[in-house]
């Protein structure tokens, strides 16, 4: 407890810190190569200028390792959980010594300080070639040591592929560092060049501002690709954007983009053609206004890194469950079984196109503009007022979060008996909402058997679990059992669902048919250590035979003798006995010999969960490698059945390309 | 010295330091597997006769192969829990076992090879 406040309390300095830390390094970089990107000029105005962005990049260095010295302390006091650790050399040293961030951090800095040696050598650069060296050789130490912040970042616990994450982000420190770092000494430069007695640099400015916007332009547009591809990568989830503490921040990130990508063009496409134009009525009056607008960008650049120091501090959203702060999510199921909506929403969608249509007409078309441009926004708007609601449906601030507890046989058998204790007076013992106690309420109680239950979040259904539907007459049950308990009901509750559906599931695979998640499940045979489902994952087919003898005998026989045919093809074909005996090889007898897992633990969960799939006697599932359940066999009558036809859906399944998302990932 | 000399060895001089660092790594890397492999070298000499006592479930016994299918838990320093046949020392080895018993064996070889050399039922 103590120590959440202290980070609470602290976070603001750790963010400052890294904040001033972040800027100054940025800064650095761009002070030592303006004059790189500028060129070299021997005018007087431009000398001068030089010297003095290259002493402003001496002071901003120091700042830049005092504060990394700070950024240093506040990590170890995090780490150690007491603000006094950031003066404990043990303490430091274990965390430079030990932890990755550490070794990041003595490499980076051990660059700054070389850097800072080299910036105060005054060696004579009067000649082409020491002036490039020895410009060069300070950008790039500068360069390096700012790219190296990205491998001690969120990237480094990307997984899998951290080495790209790492490159991605360096790639973007490193356009960011001679970008945004580079807009303030080039602005300096106009604005000396602006002056009456800077003309004798300004033909120079002039040819220094193209040649930075060239550069502008390829450093944003790589700026724009990584931070995409991080964004996306961090995030994953319009969820996660809008729902959490990292997807916020970075919402306010990108609001900042647009203002300074306006700026940039302002600069790019008003200013620098004006800047060739006759020197004091045109000239001299752009150059004063492209060194405004630079600065602009500058702060909202400095700002923008204020956000990215936060960031930093803040754990990705892919580490988050989201908190949706709308009461309403937009989602395409709406459109599932409600032929009115359907036609709303076809009727809204062909406005909206027509209406972006016309938007780019506006821009085309000379003449009318404004009437195309207002046509295009009242069709655009009509079009989206008509699509919307349609498919808006209610949300709730759960409804983006994942079970904690896995899709797994003994949750749904937990979830089944709380169903029993709590749920089936009001919704049927079976589900179907006929319960006797739910005649009364104000509202029918759901038959939890409908298609429509899978167009509802897992979050959903633990919102109404927990908070209950005031309006339905449902009460909330969060008081009375435990967040996995309601968990396990909601498990049960799509297995329900799942089984409704999954009675459509034929005994051939079917490509493209629904996939229903297979429910995980644990098993022992004999003393050998249980193994689940999960196990197979990737790597064998599995072939579940849910059995009652005597009729299953021939069946199991049958299957017995092609079990090598079987192994081969990649199928592990697993028997549970539907009575659940511990004798249960013994009761299957010798012969022929039956050497695939015969489960005689855990075997009363898996029946009473797989029940819902089918309550036949003998039943099947073949499951494939992503988990989903593809077959369901489940005979009338004896269970007889060619070993050919199951051979043809193995190869089928087999013959399927890979790459399906596995099946956990598949939330409804 | 001329800056262009002073960037050149400096740059000489980093490119010297990391790629030093990196194969001084490298050769420690190399070190510590070459100590791992003999470290295993020398556990796989150690592997004279041993014997193991196993439990497991007989799921097949086969007399003409002189072989007997049993699921059996993992076996410490030999092999993972599997279902797999064993040979049988002797054929008396097998009388009156039934397939799923739960048995406890004596399993005596050297890795990968072992026979069972006594069996017996437990409940």
């Amino acid at each position: 407890m103590v120590r959440y406040t202290f980070v609470e309390l602290n976070a603001a300095i750790g963010i400052g810190i890294r904040w001033i830390h972040l800027a100054a390094s940025v800064l650095v970089v761009g002070a030592l190569s303006a004059p790189l990107i500028v060129g070299r000029s021997p005018r007087a105005t431009a000398v001068a200028w030089e010297e003095r962005v290259v002493g402003g990049a001496r002071w901003l260095l120091l700042v830049a390792l005092a504060a990394g010295l700070g950024t240093l302390g506040y990590q170890t006091a995090l780490v150690e959980g007491h603000m006094s650790a950031a003066l404990e050399t043990a303490a430091l040293g274990r965390v430079l010594l030990e932890t990755r961030g550490g070794h990041v951090w003595l490499a980076r800095h051990g660059l700054l300080l070389l850097l800072g040696a080299f910036l105060l050598l005054r060696g004579d650069i009067s000649r082409r070639v020491d002036w490039l060296a020895t410009r060069g050789e300070a950008m790039l130490l500068g360069l390096v040591a700012l790219g190296l912040l990205g491998a001690s970042g969120h990237a480094a616990a990307v997984e899998p592929g951290t080495a790209l994450a790492i490159a991605v982000d360096t790639l973007h420190l490193v356009a960011a560092g001679v970008w945004a770092g580079a807009l303030l000494p080039i602005a300096a430069l106009m604005a000396a060049a602006s002056e009456e007695r800077g003309a004798d640099v300004r033909p120079h400015a002039v040819l220094g501002a193209h040649r930075f916007s060239r550069l502008a332009l390829i450093a944003v547009l790589g700026l724009l690709a990584s931070g995409i591809w991080s964004t996306s990568s961090h995030v994953s989830s319009i969820a996660g954007l809008v729902g959490t503490a990292y997807g916020r921040l970075l919402l306010v990130k990108l609001a900042l983009v647009p203002a300074i990508l306006a700026l940039a063009a302002v600069s790019r496409w008003r200013w620098l053609p004006a800047l060739a134009g006759e020197a004091t009525a045109v000239g001299r009056p752009a150059l004063q206004r492209l060194r405004q607008t630079m600065s602009i960008e500058a702060a909202l650049a400095l700002v923008l890194l204020g956000i990215v120091a936060a960031l930093s501090t803040t754990p990705p959203a892919r580490h988050l469950e989201p908190t949706w702060p709308f009461s309403y999510r937009l989602t395409l199921t709406a459109l599932e079984d409600a032929p009115d909506l359907q036609l709303r929403a076809l009727i809204g969608s062909q406005l909206a196109v027509l209406g972006l249509a016309a938007l780019v007409a506006a821009f085309l078309i000379g003449t009318a503009r404004r009437a195309i441009f207002a046509a295009a926004l009242g069709l655009g708007g009509a079009g989206l007022v008509l699509l919307l609601p349609a498919l808006a449906v209610d949300a709730y601030p759960t409804t983006y979060r994942r079970p904690t507890v896995t899709y797994h046989a003994s949750s749904i058998v937990d979830g089944a008996r709380l169903y029993r204790e709590h749920c089936a007076g009001c919704h049927g013992a079976t589900g179907d909402g006929d319960g006797p106690a739910g005649q009364g309420l104000p509202r029918r109680p759901a038959n939890l058997n409908a298609p429509h239950t899978a167009q509802h979040t897992a979050g959903d259904l633990f919102w109404w679990l927990s908070h209950g539907i005031p309006r339905g007459g449902m009460p909330g049950f969060g008081e009375q059992l435990t967040e996995d308990q309601r968990w396990d009901l909601v498990n049960f509750v799509r297995a329900l669902g799942a089984g409704g559906a999954a009675r459509a599931l034929g005994p051939e695979v079917e490509p493209g048919r629904p996939r229903f998640v297979a429910p995980d499940f644990s098993f022992a045979v004999g003393p050998m250590p249980p193994q689940s489902l999960r196990d197979f994952r990737d790597r064998r087919i599995v072939l579940l035979v849910l059995y009652t003898l005597p009729a299953s005998r021939p069946r199991l026989a049958q299957l017995a003798r092609n079990h090598q045919l079987l192994a081969l093809l990649g199928v592990e074909p697993i028997a549970v006995p539907r009575d659940a005996t511990p004798d249960a090889i013994q009761r299957l007898g010798a012969d022929p010999p039956t050497l695939f897992p015969i489960v005689t633990d855990g075997a009363q969960a898996i029946v009473e969960a797989y029940s819902l799939l089918s309550d036949a006697s003998h039943v099947e599932f073949l499951i494939d490698r992503a988990g989903y359940l593809r077959t369901r066999w489940a005979p009338q009558g004896p269970p007889v059945r060619e070993v050919n036809r199951l051979l043809a859906d193995i190869q089928q399944l087999n013959e399927e390309p890979a790459g399906t998302p596995p099946a956990d990932e598949h939330v409804h | 010295m001329r800056m262009w000399k002073v960037a050149l060895l400096l740059n000489l001089a980093l490119l010297l330091g990391i790629g030093g660092g990196y194969l001084w790594w490298g050769r420690r890397a190399e070190r510590l597997e070459g100590e791992l492999a003999r470290a295993r070298d020398a556990q796989a000499l150690s592997r004279s006769e041993q014997e193991w006592v196993v439990r497991g479930v007989v799921r097949a016994v086969l007399p003409d192969a002189g072989v007997i299918v049993i699921s059996h838990e993992a076996i410490a320093g030999f092999m993972a829990p599997m279902t797999m046949g064993f040979r049988v020392a002797s054929p008396q080895i097998y009388d009156g076992v039934q397939v799923g018993d739960a048995v406890r064996f004596k399993l005596r070889g050297v890795a990968p090879n072992g026979v069972v050399i006594a069996l017996e039922r437990i409940p």
